[in-house]
């Protein structure tokens, strides 16, 4: 399994719990009050409630259904149903290797996560999830950079072998912004954008909307191509 | 005999008799079964798969079917012979998990002050006290009591906060029925059913039904409260991972406050009540 980057660190602010899939691994990812940021199986171990409906209280993640109480090393050490009852440690959900870096939170569900390297000077865009697969969304996104010369120059380099992070040239033929693939499910693809500090606010504007353009291509292409299908 | 086979030796509700008309068909779905209830009341209301009838009783203001010829039994429920008591079928909810998983968090109390909070309960008062469960042998029934809670609106008809008083039965796999304090008739306990409608093994319909005194709210109060309850249950029951229930130890962790859940899961396992359950991981 690879490290994948699976949001924004600015998408997560301290006391903040999301969900986020790779392949079929559900998981939680949570910021504590101090901003210790962790990513576990989104399942309690103790009913198997989804971790990510659950809320930070300090530095500790309470599941919604009963309140127990998780620190940040994943040990259960609060069951409100016996309040003096000191939990056995083996009361712990799985827990996943993460970092944050370059603006993004990479993790890994077998071993330790590794980031990419990425371009210098990038900063977190948004996050969008396309209803396709990770292989329409990267030409749908190629096919969009080669037409639109207000903001790229057309050039899309491939940053790692697997072609799973794409880099946009700016008009100038510098740094323009970088996407990062994620792929949760067979069907759904999320992307990760960042974009060149150097770009003006109007600039990052048109960059978003050209984004939820690219994903209305994506899924278009991918419904069409999901219709002929049933005819082969 | 597969959890399937076992399944279908019991009586469902399938309908509420309020909600049939004359001339209309109501199709619905049944351990993966499709099915259609027609007619409007005890006498004229039948039941069939595939062209089919299938048995057919009214009880407890639901319509009753089965697949089996020799059913278990429909249990009882004694208090609905009471007089002065009123009945209130609740309408029904549809809900993405195993109907296992359903009865078991109506069996749950350590939920309600983070899932119902200022309603069934409260923080900080989230103690679970030491109660007792048996195994009612004469019943083959899971039977819970002694179960103390404190709860800041117990029902439509309290004042204020009380200590409630709980007893659980567990009727057949697919049922449950609580025993509550009654605050308006201290020396009598208040009557809730829930009764589940195995959609299949990951969907189900659920049908509160309750016997209750209390002669001064109005039927749509009872049932708003009720429906509000079961809607916030919803929210837990759809996020439960896996969706059917794993019925042997292992997977997940209790505490001394599942101890009805504990029973639930050897009752269910030991009678090969496998629908819904996950066996092995
Ligand atoms: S399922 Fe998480 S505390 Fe019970
Ligand atoms: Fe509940």
């Amino acid at each position: 399994m690879t490290t994948e980057p699976i949001g924004l660190a600015q998408d997560l602010a301290p006391k903040g719990v999301m969900r986020a899939q790779i392949g079929h691994a559900d998981m939680a990812i949570w910021r504590s009050t101090s901003g210790v940021i962790s990513a576990w199986e989104n399942r309690c171990p103790h009913r198997g409630m989804r971790l990510s409906h659950g809320f930070v209280r300090g530095e500790s993640l309470a599941c919604a259904y009963h309140g127990w109480h998780y620190d940040c090393d994943a040990k259960c050490h609060y069951i409100p149903a016996h309040p003096e009852l000191e939990p056995p440690s083996t009361i712990r959900p799985a827990i996943y290797s993460v970092v944050e870096k370059a603006g993004i939170i990479w993790v890994n569900t077998a071993g330790t996560a590794t980031p990419a390297e990425l371009p210098d000077r990038l900063l977190g865009l948004r996050t969008i999830t396309m209803q396709c697969d990770l292989s329409t969304a990267a030409h749908a996104i190629a096919s969009a950079a080669q037409t639109n010369a207000a903001l790229f120059n057309g050039s899309v380099n491939d940053i790692n072998s697997d072609q799973t992070i794409l880099s946009l040239a700016n008009p100038n033929g510098t740094d323009g912004i970088c996407i990062l693939f994620q792929q949760p499910l067979a069907q759904s693809t999320v992307i990760h954008v960042l974009a060149h500090d150097s770009y003006s606010q109007n600039e990052l504007i048109a960059i978003s909307r050209w984004c939820e353009s690219v994903r209305r291509e994506a899924e278009r292409i991918m419904q069409s191509s999901n219709k002929v299908e049933p005819a082969k | 005999m597969t959890g399937l086979e076992h399944a279908q030796k019991y009586w469902y509700p399938v309908a509420m008799l309020g909600e049939l008309n004359d001339g209309q068909t109501k199709n619905t779905q049944l351990l993966g079964t499709e099915i259609s209830v027609c007619g409007s009341n005890e006498e004229s209301v039948t039941v069939s798969s595939a062209g089919q009838l299938l048995a057919v009783q009214c009880q407890y203001d639901h319509v009753w079917t089965t697949f089996s010829d020799d059913p278990y039994p429909l249990f009882a429920i004694p208090e609905a012979e009471e007089p002065g008591r009123r009945f209130v079928p609740c309408g029904v909810v549809r809900v993405s998990c195993s109907p296992l998983r359903a009865v078991e968090n109506f069996l749950d109390i350590a939920h309600f002050p983070f899932v119902h909070t200022g309603v069934l309960g409260a923080e900080p008062h989230t103690e679970v006290y030491k109660y007792d469960v048996q195994i009612d042998e004469k019943h083959d029934e899971v039977f819970a009591t002694n179960i103390r809670f404190f709860q800041p609106q117990a029902s439509k008809s309290a004042e204020g906060s009380i200590e409630t008083e709980y007893i659980y039965r567990v009727p057949a796999p697919m049922a449950a029925i609580l025993y509550k304090t009654c605050p308006p008739k201290p020396e009598a306990m208040d009557v809730i059913t829930l009764f589940v409608q195995p959609i299949d093994e990951e969907t189900c319909d659920v049908w509160p039904w309750m016997a209750l005194y209390d002669d001064t709210s109005t039927m749509a109060d009872l049932i708003q409260f009720q429906q509000l309850i079961f809607v916030q249950d919803r929210s837990i029951l759809e996020n439960q991972l896996p969706r059917k229930l794993p019925i042997d130890p292992g997977h997940e962790i209790p505490t001394k406050a599942d101890l009805t859940s504990i029973a639930y899961r050897r009752w269910l396992k030991k009678r090969g009540a496998y629908y819904g359950a996950l066996e092995k991981i």
